[in-house]
């Protein structure tokens, strides 16, 4: 449990909690359509690209590369995330192919570099592990 | 091609005072634009017979045309509320008039928008304080990601990485605007700003400081639309739609496509293509500048730069007052007010008619308009004409 993380959390759907289980399990999922083999990112009950609903999770590498980032300056979810500042937001793109938004973890104040090698890194915040990405 | 009837026009262009509008709810703001619009082009209340508007963001409510239309005191035979985003939702609610007025359903219709976003946020909010959900929640907040600043931040790194530009093409936007928001007097920002204001001012998301961002306003804006057979009876100067087209490629940051697939290029080729003209036949950009960054794109997008290029087609005056495609000259909602866009709209109308005062680009007779709604996730190109 790394105590000094926030995150605001929004209730698991039916389609999605077997994401948020696999977080728990430090395994990053990701649905794969059985007809077209696109992999994608976030669950969803039909494949975004040919509309086939068999679909199977599988655990992805967690490997991927930087697309692109923000370090946030303003505490936008609230003044508790004034403890947060400066915070960095990340684009990755993931290996498998799918883009993912998540938060790049490294000391106050380092953010990446666009293209950079990123992995996953799994945080308890609360009841939740969260698939944050780091320096690989 | 996507196609427009020539048949219906905007003939009336109104707008509220921006800023603060303390005592006044949404759906006093929008009544107050209606009769602004109404007033402008000669159009009794009681005559409008269609209206479209959008509802308020800061305090969400739901079936707000009917709300709308009961305060005017109408018996319209044709409404409707738009919310595709940005820009785009303008050009939307135009849309929708011109079929309902084609087809029959109406004959004079109100397109609107407005509503208390500044004064009506909760006590102690800064910037846009959103009550409604923007989709994509479950996959965003756990990042510390939330409302729109974020998003628009994401893609500017991109933008600069891959085109080697600077903040300083950023702040040019920025600059432009805010010089061209000094020749309109209901515009929210009333100082002038040089480069070294833009560089100091407070970081908010890298690469994006305050002075990437947009007003937080209380406004409204409105466009009344009849068949031009009417207009010319009743002896209005008709302002026409060449053409109008969309693309919704995603919603939230993280389903962006890449830079150079974003919706805008094709929506302006598509926009450009069906009026058979192209970025160099217009005389006057009125550009949805939610962030600098937005322009920057656009401008590439549109094809009035090379890719990446945009900085350098500021900086050498094009985009200004007296240069060859003046960008947003009400100051856009960088510098004048966020309504939405609807004051990109009916600025064009101004510009169009002649009737833009200080800021008017002399003979203007062609406009194009892009709107963008979300993080890119919906765009429109506009083309119009006088």
């Amino acid at each position: 449990m790394n105590n000094d993380l926030l995150a605001e959390f929004v209730p698991p759907t039916l389609d999605s909690r077997p994401f948020w289980e696999g977080c728990n399990r430090q395994e990053l999922l990701l649905q794969h359509c059985q007809a077209c083999h696109h992999a994608f990112y976030y669950a969803r009950r039909l494949c975004p690209a040919c509309g086939d609903t068999r679909l199977a999770w599988r655990a992805a590498g967690g490997q991927g590369c930087v697309y692109s980032y923000s370090q946030v300056q303003v505490p936008f979810q609230g003044p508790a995330w004034q403890s947060q500042l400066p915070y960095c937001v990340v684009l990755i793109d993931l290996e498998e192919g799918p883009r993912m938004l998540s938060r790049w973890l490294a000391p106050r104040g380092e953010v990446p570099r666009i293209g950079q090698r990123a992995q996953v890194v799994f945080e308890q915040v609360g009841q939740q592990k969260l698939p944050f990405f780091g320096a690989s | 091609m996507p196609k427009v009837s020539p048949d219906v026009v905007i003939v009336g262009a109104g707008e509220t005072r921006v800023g603060k509008l303390p005592g006044l709810e949404s759906v006093q703001i929008q009544a107050w634009a209606v009769q602004e619009a109404a007033a402008d082009c000669g159009v009794r209340i009681p005559e409008i017979d269609g209206l479209i508007n959008l509802d308020p963001y800061a305090i969400p409510n739901s079936m707000f045309s009917s709300t709308l239309v009961e305060y005017l005191g109408l018996r319209p035979s044709f409404i409707s509320t738009v919310d595709v985003g940005g820009t785009v939702t303008a050009m939307t609610m135009l849309q929708q008039a011109v079929w309902a007025i084609e087809s029959g359903h109406c004959e004079i219709a109100v397109c609107v928008y407005g509503e208390n976003t500044l004064t009506g946020r909760p006590e102690g909010a800064r910037g846009l304080a959103l009550r409604n959900l923007l989709g994509g929640e479950e996959w965003e907040e756990p990042f510390g990601l939330h409302g729109m600043v974020v998003p628009y931040a994401l893609l500017a790194q991109r933008y600069l990485h891959e085109h080697g530009a600077s903040e300083k093409d950023l702040a040019e936007v920025a600059l432009i605007t805010r010089r061209h928001a000094l020749l309109n007097d209901n515009a929210q920002m009333r100082k002038s700003m040089s480069m070294d204001d833009y560089l100091s001012s407070r970081m908010i998301a890298t690469p994006l400081r305050l002075f990437d961002c947009s007003q937080v306003s209380d406004g409204g804006g409105a466009l009344i639309l009849m068949s031009r057979e009417r207009a010319l009876a009743r002896d209005l100067k008709p302002v026409s739609i060449r053409s109008l087209s969309m693309r919704s490629t995603h919603n939230s940051v993280a389903q962006t496509p890449d830079l150079a697939d974003l919706g805008m290029r094709a929506a302006g080729r598509d926009a450009f293509e069906s009026a058979s003209l192209g970025p160099q036949d217009m005389q006057v950009a009125l550009l949805h500048d939610a962030f600098t960054i937005s322009v920057l794109i656009t401008l590439d997008a549109l094809d009035f730069s090379a890719p990446g290029a945009a900085g350098n087609y500021l900086r050498a005056g094009h985009a200004s007052l007296g240069g060859r495609c003046p960008l947003n000259p009400h100051g856009g909602l960088l510098s004048q007010a966020h309504i939405g866009g609807m004051l990109h709209v009916t600025e064009a109308v101004h510009q169009l008619r002649g009737t833009a005062g200080r800021r008017q680009v002399p003979g203007a007779r062609r406009a194009v308009v892009s709107g963008n709604g979300g993080v890119f996730s919906v765009c429109g190109v506009m083309v119009m004409e006088a």
